[in-house]
């Protein structure tokens, strides 16, 4: 069964009823709005990807440095060791 | 349309690609055959104006995606405004409308024995509502739009053989029911 329903028209739609509609300045208009807004979103991606990149270099820089200080931690604590005996 | 003027509308669109405003000669070309291909399918002139801007909207937005594959660049539109009412009716959840034109009908159909009359045509619109839509969509596309079964496939994105099928289906209950023939060149 369909789910959908057929009107009849009497009338036929004429050009001039047609002609309120038709402004290619509009479609233009919108068509380079639409342009501007998927370069500032392409550009806020780029964006977001650089921030992200940095956050994980930054990350990575803290970890290493942390694992160098627990290096150093443990080779104290052994020279330490070494001295007390 | 001649291989003539499909070369030149090709042109055009490749021009159009790097100057939106040559696109104004598609758009004055085809400006009226997509709205009144929309207002058949909404009944409302507010509504087939929106989306009939909308179309020629998206078809600027994506002009770099579109490959020439035989048809004229019309079917590329008709497959986007076709698009545009599919959205509309799935965000409003109401029934799909067919908006025909009586003496279109009465054009394409001629009676076997008796003359055209208020009580046929109300049972071939009874009729045509008990259809699936899929189907009114190929009939209305064929006799409405004079598409043959190639662009249809297109449009509708389906396979040639299934828009075929849908159409003679339709057309033979048609026959068997109302005794009616539609004038259709296959």
């Amino acid at each position: 069964m369909g789910k959908h329903e057929i009107r009849m028209r009497r009338q036929r739609l004429t050009a001039r009823g047609t002609e309120r509609f038709r402004n290619y300045g509009d479609v233009l208009k919108q068509h380079e709005q639409d342009k501007r807004i998927k370069k500032i979103v392409r550009v806020f991606i780029y964006f977001l990807a650089i921030l992200v990149v940095i956050i994980l270099i930054v990350m990575v820089q803290r970890w290493e440095k942390r694992e160098r200080g627990k290096g150093k931690k443990v080779e104290v604590a052994i020279q330490n060791s070494e001295c007390r005996s | 349309m001649t291989d003539e003027q499909i070369r030149k509308e090709q042109e055009t669109i490749e021009r159009s690609k790097k100057d939106p405003k040559a696109f104004g000669e598609i758009y004055e070309t085809y400006f009226d055959r997509i709205f009144n291909y929309l207002y058949r399918q909404t009944d409302d002139e507010e509504l087939a104006g929106d989306l009939c801007s909308q179309t020629f909207v998206n078809a600027l937005n994506h002009l770099n995606k579109y490959e020439f594959r035989g048809f004229p660049f019309s079917s590329w539109l008709y497959k986007i405004a076709g698009n545009e009412v599919n959205k509309h009716y799935r965000k409003n959840k109401g029934k799909k409308i067919f908006s025909i034109e009586e003496l279109k009908v009465k054009e394409l159909v001629e009676q076997a024995n008796e003359g055209w009359d208020e009580e046929m045509v109300t049972q071939v619109i009874a009729y045509m509502n008990e259809l699936p839509t899929e189907m009114v969509q190929v009939l209305e596309l064929r006799f409405f739009e004079d598409k043959d079964f190639k662009e249809i496939a297109f449009i509708l994105d389906i396979t040639e053989s299934g828009a075929k099928m849908r159409t003679y289906r339709a057309l033979d209950k048609l026959r068997t029911q109302f005794n009616i023939k539609v004038k259709y060149n296959g």
